[in-house]
């Protein structure tokens, strides 16, 4: 793969409806299959009132809830005839419908789907049936101390920005979404709306086939008023510690968080950061080879700075054998991310990390499933999918001297938050 | 017809691999020309069922050292050093009867990565720190992960220990914490030698590769003794007579409950092909449509998911969709209820018995088999989108003599009714269920239980329809053919010791 070729190496047709709705349609070589995309840009992040964390997920627990048209059994039984695999997902940034199914059901699918996204009904007993679904979802990962510990990193380490609860929500929130049926409506009225929302078709289908049910069934969808901005977060003053409460058993747990900057496809501190976490942590580093297979101290380590709307943080999660090891571990990372900031890292390596990043995302588009799956990721965050092709632009460009600048730049003591979890039962 | 395409490809190229006096290895090529990728699955018919008594553990432990061990050449930073720029990654994983080493390249690497993967398979290094540092990994998999980290997949495996009492499939495939630490390095390097052999291994790559490179590939693992010890028979699960139940008592904010039963078919027999129908009836995995989603989430908002298998299930990743390459000789009929509230507990196991007897005692409803079977025969071409998956499957196909997609494309369009109705009758049965639940208060729910107490649904919402309440009223008496004898509560520190 030449460093010249695309990142995304698909041919895309793109229309605007008069309504603001865009659509994208990526034919792909995946015969008889097409999988179909709804993209709100809405997430947790767009959670700003209190006591209402964790409502973009549990709206799309009801987006399966029926329309006069559609009633969910309906519904229900149009996917099951199609065979098709459907279902839904929620981060902080976006809430992401898909379905995957034949090709002959998109007449079936683009009718469903623009219904339920203009006309979704229903009534408060089952509003509240399905709110205790979703308290099962958080239940489910409760018996995972990490689920606890991602919680508190992120709420000590945000202040005002709402990224400071996690997609699921603050438990006592989804405790009481049974009482919040007239803000559930309001939620509707306000995110999903033709300019908020996004529709990626990718498979064996062209443009012309598209386009024209689209059109017809989505024409009708109006804007929607005003949307409320999302606070900005202050910068972090000093570091922030807590320690997570676990009674069973668990490998001890170190989850640090550094403040770090949001995507962007012309600003390259977030993909130098991308290459940093490969620098440090990835399976083939130093430090890797230092505290898991040599010291044998930690049985797993990783680094990441994930692409947010809104600056987020680079995260580090270590699952240490022994808690008597915890502050070894943390005083290593911390001195391997400063050996970086003082001495950068050879020319060769660097453009190991893009050959790497480049021939990992080929390999994720390898059906259509998947290449929808990473078109959307981008068009939610960005709004293009061209900016697929923009990061992946901006990475090769990634300097030593930009991986040494943003080492010394974010990973300071007074903006990290650092979450320990030391099991009583060792 | 991709499918059918793809173990056409496969099972001739196995039989003339065999003919032709080459090593008994099989090979299975899936050619794709025009694709960039191309993936690679060694498939050793060794699993967790050869592991010799009071060595729990000793299978997966060899797997993992050839894996993610370093190799005679390089150690295991030299091995990732060498992989990390093509972004390969060799996926392994096992189960009771095989080990999987599978990995998706870019076909700019495929030679490169392909010398690297026979390397480890061929000439582990078999270091003392490689077998210190992942036999305790093994150990904290156990005992602090599986124990402590998920209480659904330690639900699950808690089960296994039930359906497979004193059987090779009756422990986890990571071991147990006696068997790993009697392991030394010497036994790993025994193991190897006895059981990663030709007889045991298949060969599949598909993709853009080029044409001589399978057979090219293939050659290297000529090295590999070719027989090796003969695979034990498998004897039948024990029987058993009533339900039995294990309690796994621990602070939760929701009860992990699975259940299952031995059941005499696999993917070989023509009864296999109905229960998928019937399972999928009742609850296909991580779908919305099944009998249990519908009642137990949908009216009544117990809990996240409820869905119902006959053979074992492996979620492939994030997808929906199972692991291929998890063949096993015997499999079980498995309901698998996501955590419930620990108050609504026994209501739950309960209702999910009785949806599961009516479907056995009156047949699957006729709109409900029309369903199901248009459903499956769409759904099916998603299990094989690209082209590691339709390797995967073309390998089972392989392993069973049968290839699940084809046979359902072929047979559900003139399956019937009582096609299914005649097999759930033959096969499924909840009289000897085997039921797992993790989590709290469950010593008073097993006592309620064993004394056929009724054990109602705790609603905090508002009004539950009429005929919901009525069903409920009728499922919280459900008769359980449980006894105090039958019931085992322990905690989590007790589970996979030996």
């Amino acid at each position: 793969m030449t460093a010249a070729a695309k990142a995304f190496p698909f041919p895309t047709v793109e229309k605007t409806l008069p309504n603001g709705l865009r659509v994208f349609v990526v034919p792909y070589d995946s015969p008889g299959i097409v999988a179909y995309y709804s993209i709100v840009r809405t997430g947790s992040r767009n959670e700003v009132e209190p006591g209402k964390s964790g409502f973009a997920h549990f709206f799309e627990h009801m987006m399966f809830r029926g329309t006069p048209k559609y009633p969910t059994e309906k519904y229900n039984k149009e996917i099951k005839a199609m065979g098709a695999d459907s279902n839904a997902f929620t981060s902080d940034d976006m809430t992401v419908y898909h379905i995957l199914a034949g090709t002959s059901s998109l007449p079936t699918i683009v009718t469903i789907e623009a219904d339920r996204f203009q006309h979704l009904a229903y009534a408060e007993p089952e509003f509240q049936k399905e709110a205790r679904a979703v308290l099962g979802e958080y239940n489910k990962g409760a018996s995972d101390p990490l689920q606890k510990m991602v919680e508190v990193l992120y709420d000590k380490a945000f202040q005002t920005h709402t990224y400071k609860h996690t997609t699921l929500g603050f438990l006592r929130d989804i405790e009481n979404m049974p009482n919040e049926f007239a803000y559930s409506r309001q939620f509707f009225d306000r995110y999903y709306r033709p300019d908020n929302v996004l529709l990626l078709v990718v498979g064996d289908v062209t443009a012309q086939q598209v386009m024209p049910l689209i059109e017809k069934h989505y024409g009708g969808w109006k804007t929607g008023p005003m949307r409320p901005e999302v606070p900005v977060e202050p910068p972090q003053k000093q570091e922030a510690r807590a320690s997570v409460p676990w009674q069973g058993a668990s490998l001890p747990m170190l989850l640090i968080g550094f403040h770090a900057p949001a995507c962007s496809t012309t600003d390259i501190d977030g993909v130098a950061l991308q290459v940093l976490a490969e620098l440090v942590f990835a399976e083939r580093s130093p430090l890797f080879r230092r505290l898991v297979l040599d010291e044998q101290k930690v049985e797993h380590i990783d680094g990441a700075w994930e692409r947010h709307v809104d600056p987020n943080l680079f995260t580090i999660l270590a699952r240490i054998k022994e808690s008597k090891d915890l502050a070894y571990v943390e005083k290593a990372i911390y001195q391997e991310i400063a050996r970086i900031a003082a001495e950068g890292t050879s020319e060769d390596t660097l453009a190991e990390v893009v050959s790497h990043t480049r021939y990992a995302l080929a390999g994720q588009l390898s059906t259509a499933d998947k290449v929808a799956l990473v078109g959307a990721e981008f068009l939610a965050l960005h709004g293009e999918l061209s900016s697929i092709d923009d990061t992946f632009a901006l990475l090769s460009k990634v300097t030593v001297n930009d991986v040494k600048r943003v080492a010394s730049k974010y990973f300071n003591p007074d903006n990290r938050t650092v979450v320990i979890l030391e099991p009583e039962a060792q | 017809m991709l499918l059918s395409i793809a173990f056409a490809a496969g099972a001739p190229s196995a039989q003339a691999a065999t003919s032709q006096g080459l090593p008994p290895m099989r090979v299975i090529r899936l050619p794709s020309p025009h694709s960039p990728l191309v993936t690679i699955r060694l498939v050793f018919q060794v699993g967790s069922a050869d592991d010799p008594t009071g060595c729990e553990g000793l299978a997966a432990l060899t797997a993992a050292m050839l894996d993610e061990g370093g190799t005679v050449k390089r150690t295991r930073t030299e091995v990732l050093d060498a992989l990390y720029p093509m972004a390969a990654e060799i996926h392994s994983y096992g189960d009771r009867d095989t080990f999987v080493y599978a990995g998706t390249v870019h076909r700019d690497n495929l030679a490169a990565f392909a010398t690297l993967l026979s390397e480890q398979i061929l000439t582990p290094r078999f270091s003392v720190e490689d077998f210190t540092r992942l036999r305790q990994d093994a150990l904290d998999a156990i005992t602090k992960t599986l124990r402590g980290n998920d209480d659904e997949d330690l639900g699950k495996e808690a089960l296994e220990t039930m359906l497979y009492r004193q059987h090779p499939y009756g422990h986890p495939v990571a071991g147990t914490v006696a068997g790993l630490a009697s392991l030394t390095l010497n036994d790993v390097k025994r193991f190897y030698a006895d059981h990663f052999t030709q007889d045991r291994l298949i060969v599949g790559v598909s993709g853009g590769y080029p044409e001589a490179f399978p057979d090219a590939f293939a050659a290297h693992f000529a090295v590999l003794p070719a027989l090796g010890t003969p695979r034990a028979e498998l004897p039948a699960p024990q029987a058993r007579q009533g339900m039995d139940l294990l309690a796994v008592e621990k602070e939760s904010l929701g009860n992990a409950i699975s259940m299952g039963v031995p059941i005499d078919v696999t993917r070989a027999d023509e009864a296999f092909y109905p229960l998928v129908v019937a399972a999928s009836y009742l609850g296909e995995h991580r779908t919305f449509n099944g009998v249990l989603m519908l009642s137990m989430r949908q009216k009544r908002g117990l809990n996240y998911g409820d869905y119902a298998y006959v053979e074992k299930f492996l979620q492939d990743g994030w997808t929906t969709f199972p692991l291929p390459n998890v063949p096993r000789r015997q499999q079980h009929f498995e309901i698998w209820l996501r955590p419930v509230p620990p108050a609504s507990t026994g209501f739950a196991i309960r209702e999910a018995i009785f949806e599961t007897d009516k479907l056995i005692r009156e047949g699957i409803p006729a709109a409900g088999f029309e369903a199901t079977r248009a459903f499956l025969l769409n759904y099916v071409d998603l299990w094989a989108q690209d082209g590691s998956r339709r390797l995967g499957y073309a390998i089972d196909a392989a392993i069973y003599g049968k290839d699940v997609l084809a046979e359902l494309k072929a047979r559900l369009p003139t399956m019937t009714k009582k096609d299914v109705d005649e097999a759930i009758r033959a096969h499924l049965s909840t009289a000897n269920l085997n039921v797992v639940v993790v989590g709290a208060k469950v010593r008073e729910l097993a006592g309620k239980l064993t004394a056929g107490q009724p054990t109602p649904i705790v609603y905090d919402t508002k009004e539950t329809p009429a005929d919901v309440r009525q069903e409920d009223k009728l499922i919280e008496s459900y008769p359980l053919p449980l006894s105090a004898s039958h019931i085992k509560i322990l905690s989590a520190s007790n589970l996979f010791e030996k």
